[in-house]
């Protein structure tokens, strides 16, 4: 004969009937084996029953509670001492700090930028207004230029304009060429030249 | 006996026909030596000599490399490497530069100089009557077609050269190109040593007549890329020796004129401009370094003088704080490859980014429109270029110096 196998643990929680339940109490009736295993069963059973209803379940619990803060709200008339459904709040951490102040330098920095592009943008246009308005001095510059470069000055029109101007005012300078020697002179070239 | 007459005459024929021919090929370069006469020159060598064109680039790794091919190997830039003859020339050509600087500074003449040159402008011509005495001071009084003249005083200031020829514009030459002796000519009625300059690439790029016994500087020719003459400037009446009685005090005296402090280095006086937001180039189109440069005080403020050039071709150019004036008497307006520039002569003049530019310039055309185009103009700047700018000024803001 079988013995009982699956069917011992739905016999002791109740849940055999009709003609298995007639078979099972027939077999465990005259098998000493099936009897020591129920046995064992319904112990086990019992045991695990009894572990739903520890006293310090409820200090473990209001313990752990006690560890998140104060503020943590606890039904108490919740059964076996459960927590609330309610998201606890979040506070700021660490984390949430550091990003904070990167946030603060990076504007920062671009407030610094923005300002001195927007100054060197302001600046870097037209001159300002205490430019001095030069005209430039031919007659030193012609002068120096021969100097420098070891050949006779230019009398450029303005360097000459601003010498006859000086020389209206009392140098009383009388340094006038006309075209019409420079021409002869170049006839005169033109014909030494080989 | 008539088998070695034979082989002698075709040895003679092997000889001299490839000679003649290249010195025929040699002469169809020449652009003004037709009229040299065959006078001896008792002043020069008797090495001197035609010779082929004096460049011949070559990858040959020789010896024989003049100090502008040792700048070049130096700088970077390809190689040119000279020929024996060409190098020899080379030498000699530069020793009579160098004695011509010399005599133009202690020779005393007086005569009246010629000057013709294109511009931007135009042709403008120049007479100069010139006294100068040996070691001393010298006397000038230019006058152009148009206008009343221009005279000035050197105070025995150097260099006081004759056409550009001063010891630092003959350095610079040989720097820059090659100088040859081609023999002998006539200028202002005068025996003369002729002596061409040439690019490396092998074009003309000016010629001088020295006399032939002073070695004073009696002419000189400057021919841009394309072989077309940019200036002639010549002694159409001298007199080299005993002077005339000295002319009347110039209008002009460069010991009474604003003194200009000499940069020691020029290329520190840049990078301390450059500090204060003067973006100068140490080259001038690419082709004309800064040599030399100094500062003075004016009414204005203080001008900065920066000499560039290449031995032959000379550009000042003046910079200083400001705008242009509304009016300028003497300038006219003028569109310079696109940029709004003032011109009087040699001249040009414009402003940018604060700084008001003139530049006379020695130079061709072509050479003087790129100069201008490196250089910061009166165009409103960019994005970028306005931030830079401004960057500068705040930058001059916190550290004046």
């Amino acid at each position: 004969m079988s013995h009982l196998g699956n069917l011992i643990s739905a016999l002791i929680d109740g849940e055999l009937g009709g003609v298995e339940l007639d078979r099972a109490t027939a077999h465990l009736a005259g098998c000493a084996a099936c009897q020591t295993e129920a046995a064992q069963l319904r112990e086990l059973k019992r045991e695990l029953r009894t572990l739903g209803d520890l006293d310090g379940a409820d200090e473990v619990t209001s313990r752990l509670l006690a560890m998140v803060g104060p503020g943590c709200p606890v039904t108490a008339g919740a059964p076996g001492g459960l927590v609330a459904a309610r998201p606890l709040e979040r506070r700021p951490g660490r984390r949430a700090r550091r990003r904070r102040g990167r946030y603060a330098m990076w504007g920062a920095m671009s407030l610094v930028v923005v300002g001195v592009g927007a100054a060197a943008f302001g600046m870097g246009g037209t001159p300002s207004g205490n430019e001095p308005q030069i005209t430039p001095q031919l007659e030193v510059f012609d002068v120096q230029h021969a100097i420098t470069s070891g050949d006779v000055p230019f009398a450029d029109p303005a360097a000459t304009r601003a010498k006859g101007a000086k020389g209206a005012k009392g140098a009383g300078k009388a340094v006038v060429k006309g075209p019409a020697s420079a021409s002869l002179l170049r006839a005169g070239a033109e014909a030494a030249r080989p | 006996m008539r088998c070695r007459l034979g082989l002698l005459v075709s040895a003679a024929v092997t000889v001299t026909i490839p000679g003649v021919l290249a010195v025929l090929a040699i002469l169809g370069h020449e652009h003004a030596v037709a009229g040299a006469d065959a006078m001896t020159v008792t002043a020069l060598s008797e090495d001197s000599t035609l010779g082929p064109l004096p460049t011949a680039p070559t990858r040959t790794d020789t010896a024989v490399r003049n100090s502008v091919a040792e700048v070049q190997r130096t700088s970077g830039e390809p190689v040119t490497v000279l020929s024996d003859v060409a190098a020899n020339q080379q030498a000699f050509a530069m020793s009579l530069l160098g004695k011509a600087a010399a005599a133009g500074q202690e020779t005393s003449y007086q005569g009246v100089e010629l000057t013709t040159q294109s511009g931007v402008d135009g042709t403008v011509t120049m007479v100069s009557q010139v006294w100068h005495q040996g070691g001393g001071l010298t006397l000038v009084r230019t006058s152009s077609g148009a206008t009343s003249a221009v005279s000035y005083e050197s105070g025995g200031q150097s260099p006081v050269g004759v056409f550009g020829v001063t010891k630092a514009m003959v350095a610079l030459l040989g720097q820059h190109y090659v100088a040859v002796y081609r023999g002998t000519g006539a200028a202002d009625g005068r025996v003369a040593a002729i002596i061409e300059v040439y690019r490396f690439d092998g074009t003309l790029a000016g010629r001088f007549w020295l006399d032939s016994r002073t070695l004073v500087p009696l002419r000189r020719e400057v021919f841009d890329t394309s072989d077309k003459l940019v200036s002639d400037d010549a002694f159409v009446k001298v007199q080299i020796g005993a002077l005339a009685g000295r002319p009347a005090a110039a209008a002009v005296s460069a010991a009474s004129g604003p003194a200009w402090v000499t940069a020691s280095s020029p290329g520190a006086l840049l990078t301390s401009l450059a500090g204060q937001g003067w973006r100068l180039p140490a080259t001038l189109s690419g082709s004309l370094p800064l040599y030399a440069a100094s500062w003075s005080g004016t009414g204005t403020g203080q001008v900065t003088d920066l000499e560039y050039s290449d031995g032959l071709n000379v550009i000042s150019l003046f910079v200083q704080r400001g705008m242009l004036a509304p009016s300028m008497p003497g300038w006219r307006p003028m569109s310079l490859d696109g940029r709004r520039v003032y011109v009087s002569g040699h001249s040009v003049a414009w402003a940018g980014h604060g700084l008001v530019y003139t530049m006379i310039a020695d130079a061709p055309p072509a050479t003087v429109m790129a100069a201008v185009a490196g250089l910061p103009d009166s165009d409103q700047p960019g994005l970028v270029g306005r931030l830079r700018h401004g960057l500068d000024r705040l930058a001059h803001l916190v550290d004046p110096f």
